[in-house]
């Protein structure tokens, strides 16, 4: 039972508008990038296939739009996350100082069980522009942001080109993986009372 | 709210206060006497804190307000939120009883409330808008006497509140029970069980279904908008599903009759939705949890995620779940009601042997026929009917579109239009001028136009740029639309640019192709949409629980079923409404489906019975399939591109009429694109946002 449970995987993709949010899922479940994806309106995700050792999962990718007056959405869908993806655009400081807010934010609105030891993956978008010229936050700075905030894993990545996708939800699915079951184990019997409730009202009581 | 329309009373004036007085707390007990509030005037349920003169405004006038009583109870230590209209007579006679029943708020625990933001400005009344789990919100309830403070503390001091680190008038609700205890407790409340589907499954057999009918949709009426029935008792007539059942009964003796004479016509026409060619018969649906659990089925797990095209909206009538009916049996209303649409207007003066040129002067012509010699609209009823049944020709658009957006007065001359036209060609420069002087060192300590410039940069480059007058590098129109953003969020800086936006203007600006006469409409249009864009989303939370209640009114079983699977925050809505439904038509047919809607002809809320259409269109589907919050959403986003638009209008059109009196007043009164509440302070912000 529990081991069926765990073959989806939700994962969330969080941070400001324009930082390549849309463009990093495409780029890692369809390996397309395109100039013309829309902003994003709402929320949106795509799934994925994943293996590990003899098992296969089901990764469920949310994008969501990234103004932050569409925040207050986010209650909806951040429930249940095994993992949470931060992005921002490496030629972009706001984008980057606003991290703090986008995982402060996740934390309410999502409120898993153990929000110490929740994973979070960050992911440094956009490398290839100008070759790297126009690039203002530092690898150095990144990492450590990520060290100040309990060793949250690093990527620098382009969705344009492709550089490092594949390796960053590597990473993620893991994470994922690892935090969905641990909370198994931890609350086993609230999840049970939920199925049967959900049994209760498929309408066979009439 | 403007200070004139109302000073603030003295209480013993005040008639529903008095009449409160009168009743006393005995009275308020009884009125309070449905189901859900066992709980709370259960006799272990402690009153904590009690407020009179707690007001909502269920319009844009001050002076119609509905005054009640604000409280707060525990009961095995959860904290219980109610507020009830004063009984007895209304100070205003345009205030039915069902409008007081539709707002009341019969015992919410604290443990669906996710936050409580509160207003408090200098001048005018203090407010608190109380947002469920749900996303669902409350309308603002103001504090005629003040105390939104004490009011704070009180809630405080028995359930946790956090201040919201975004904004500091938002505070968060904790709740530290955990789910299992939750859920155990809500096994308790009665009116959280869900109730036997079938009993509201048909809503026409005799007299006594009726009967069973209302009280079923009240015992399931989810607890946002839940109606407190129960002090109406006696007055049927304000049941709205009542209402319903009986003019369903006198209008399908008409379709009967109707139906013999055109079925020939109607299967003939009804070619979109309605098909009667069922694929999907053969095709076994599973439950989504089964099919997550079996790696074997991933093929059928790839086919509920990707729908084709052709049985997108078609209702495969078998499923292995029982769907209960459709009470309102929609296709034969649809039929009835929905009329067939017309070609568009100046389309039948269009001839394929003479040039484009003459063609857009014989639309034009057209047009003018519907002028007085000065250039009035004679008729603008006529006009807005004529749009209404059947769109624009697309050379007729720029001239018909700043009438239907508000930015050219029906009654206007030539020479006045003409004039206005210029006049506001000079404030366009001149507002366009603010940004365009700012200089390099400036914007540099400009950091909140520089964040908005950077934001709308991005977004005219991802506005659809696959249709050809925007697409290409250094297109000049993209420039035009950055222009017209940037310069609107100078104009309206409070609301500033949001996402979206660029949606709305795109169509305008293709079809006026001037910037400043664009500019002016997209204003027009903004006066009337901007609230899906403030920044506390109320004006998109008031449309989503428009929404949840024209579907509980239109479709009780599928309101139901939402209500059981925590699908009625009905956020998979939230891009139909946020931007009309640009993203789900392609271009020409957004077009025609927007003109359709700011014709406000039968109603100014017409795109939410357009979602109702879909989600009717699709219930079958979704109940049959027992679709979750998740694979909702995804199917919801997936319908782009596969809605068939003039089935789709003459569904609306039918659920419109057919909703009615009782359509409407679930609607409240400014819900956009409503002109919103008049105050002065349309988009009053925190400093510290873009
Ligand atoms: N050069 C470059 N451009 C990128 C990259 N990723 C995204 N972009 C571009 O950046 C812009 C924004 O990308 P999106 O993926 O739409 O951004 P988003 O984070 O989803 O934005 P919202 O939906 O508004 O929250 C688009 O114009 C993309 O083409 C990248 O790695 N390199
Ligand atoms: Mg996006």
């Amino acid at each position: 039972m529990p081991s069926r449970r765990r073959t989806l995987l939700k994962v969330i993709i969080l941070g400001d508008s324009g930082v390549g949010k849309t463009s990093l899922m495409n780029q890692y479940v369809n390996k397309k990038f395109s100039n013309q994806y829309k902003a994003t309106i709402g929320a949106d995700f795509l799934t994925k296939e994943v293996q590990f050792e003899d098992r296969l999962f089901t990764l469920q990718i949310w994008d969501t739009a990234g103004q932050e007056r569409f925040q207050s959405l986010g209650v909806a869908f951040y429930r249940g996350a095994d993992c949470c993806v931060l992005v921002y655009d490496v030629n972009s400081m706001k984008s980057f100082e606003n991290l703090n807010n986008w995982r402060e934010e996740f934390l309410i609105q999502a409120s898993p069980s153990d929000p110490e030891n929740f994973p979070f993956v960050l992911i440094g978008n956009k490398v290839d522009v100008d070759d790297g010229n126009s690039r203002v936050v530092s690898e150095k700075k990144a990492k450590a942001w990520c060290a100040s905030k309990g060793n949250i894993p690093y990527f620098e990545t382009s969705a344009k080109v492709g550089t490092n996708v594949e390796e960053a939800f590597q990473c993620i699915a893991k994470d994922a993986l690892k935090s969905g079951e641990e909370e198994e184990l931890y609350l086993p019997d609230t999840i049970d009372v939920g199925t049967s409730n959900q049994q209760r009202s498929t309408g066979c009581e009439c | 709210m403007s200070m004139e329309a109302t000073e603030l009373q003295d209480l013993s004036d005040d008639a529903d206060y008095a009449a409160s007085q009168q009743q006393g707390s005995a009275s308020m007990m009884r009125s309070d006497s449905g189901k859900r509030s066992l709980q709370s005037e259960h006799e272990d349920a402690v009153l904590i804190y009690l407020k009179d003169n707690v007001a909502i405004h269920p319009t844009q006038f001050a002076s119609e307000r509905i005054s009640g009583r604000l409280k707060l109870t525990k009961q095995d230590s959860v904290l219980f939120l109610s507020w009830i209209p004063y009984k007895g007579q209304t100070s205003n006679a345009k205030l039915s009883e069902k409008d007081r029943s539709l707002y009341t708020i019969t015992a919410v625990p604290f443990t669906e409330v996710r936050s409580i933001r509160r207003h408090t400005p200098a001048l005018g009344w203090q407010y608190v808008i109380v947002v469920l789990s749900s996303g669902l919100a409350f309308p603002p309830l103001y504090f005629y006497n003040g105390g939104v403070r004490e009011f704070l503390a009180m809630v405080k001091q028995h359930v946790f509140l956090a201040r919201s680190s975004e904004d500091q008038n938002v505070f968060i609700v904790n709740d530290f029970q955990s789910p299992l205890q939750r859920t155990l407790s809500s096994l308790e409340l009665p009116s959280s069980l869900p109730v036997a589907s079938g009993q509201s499954v048909y809503p026409l057999d005799g007299g006594s279904s009726s009967e069973n009918q209302r009280r079923t949709s009240s015992d399931v009426g989810n607890r946002v908008s839940s109606v407190s029935q129960s002090g109406f008792r006696k007055q049927k007539s304000h049941d709205p599903t009542r209402d319903l059942s009986i003019h369903l009964l006198e209008k399908f003796s008409l379709v009967t009759k109707f139906a013999r004479d055109t079925t020939t016509q109607l299967f003939s026409e009804n070619n979109g939705f309605g098909s009667i060619d069922k694929r999907w018969n053969n095709q076994p649906v599973h439950s989504y949890p089964e099919k997550l659990s079996n790696i074997a089925e991933e093929k059928h797990h790839e086919i509920r995620h990707s729908y084709s095209e052709n049985d997108l909206l078609k209702d495969d009538e078998i499923s292995y779940i029982d769907v209960p009916a459709d009470p309102l049996e929609f296709d034969k209303l649809s039929l009835m009601w929905g009329k067939p649409r017309q070609p568009p207007m100046g389309h039948k003066e269009r001839r394929n042997d003479i040039s484009p040129s003459i063609k857009c002067r014989i639309s034009t012509e057209y047009f003018t026929a519907l002028l007085d010699s000065e250039g009035r609209v004679v008729e603008s009823k006529a006009l807005r009917e004529r749009v209404f049944y059947g769109g624009i020709e697309h050379q007729l658009r720029r001239e018909v579109w700043p009438f239907l957006l508000g930015y050219y007065a029906y009654d206007s001359t030539y020479a006045e239009r003409e004039y206005l036209r210029s006049v506001k060609r000079m404030e366009y420069a001149t507002l366009k001028q603010q940004w365009q002087s700012i200089s390099p060192e400036q914007a540099k300590r400009f950091t909140k136009y520089r964040e908005r410039k950077g934001l709308i940069d991005k977004d005219v480059v991802r506005t659809d740029r696959a249709f050809e007058y925007y697409e290409g590098d250094d297109n000049l129109h993209v420039n035009s639309m950055r222009d017209i953003l940037l310069t609107y969020s100078f104009y309206n800086f409070d609301l500033g640019y949001c996402q979206g936006m660029s949606d709305y203007l795109s169509p305008i600006l293709f079809v006026m192709e001037d910037e400043s006469e664009s500019f002016w409409c997209f204003v027009a249009l903004m006066e009337r949409l901007g609230p899906n864009f403030n920044r506390d989303q109320n004006g998109m939370h008031t449309q989503l629980f428009a929404l949840s209640k024209l579907v509980e009114l239109l479709d009780s079983p599928l309101h139901n079923y939402f209500k059981e699977n925590d699908c009625l925050n009905y956020f998979f809505c939230f891009r139909w409404i946020l931007i009309q439904f640009k993203r789900e038509f392609e271009y020409e047919k957004t077009m025609q489906l927007w003109e359709v809607m700011w014709t406000h002809y039968l109603s100014e809320h017409f795109h939410l019975y357009v979602c109702v259409a879909v989600l009717k269109r699709c219930r079958s589907k979704i109940m049959g399939e027992q679709m979750d919050f998740d694979t909702l959403l995804k199917f919801i986003n997936e319908l782009s591109g596969h809605i068939d638009l003039d089935s789709t209008v003459r569904d609306a059109e039918a659920l419109c009429i057919e909703a009615g009196e009782n359509g409407a007043a679930s609607i409240p009164p400014g819900t956009p694109p409503s002109l919103p509440l008049d105050d002065g302070t349309l988009y009053p912000q925190e400093d510290d946002v873009l």
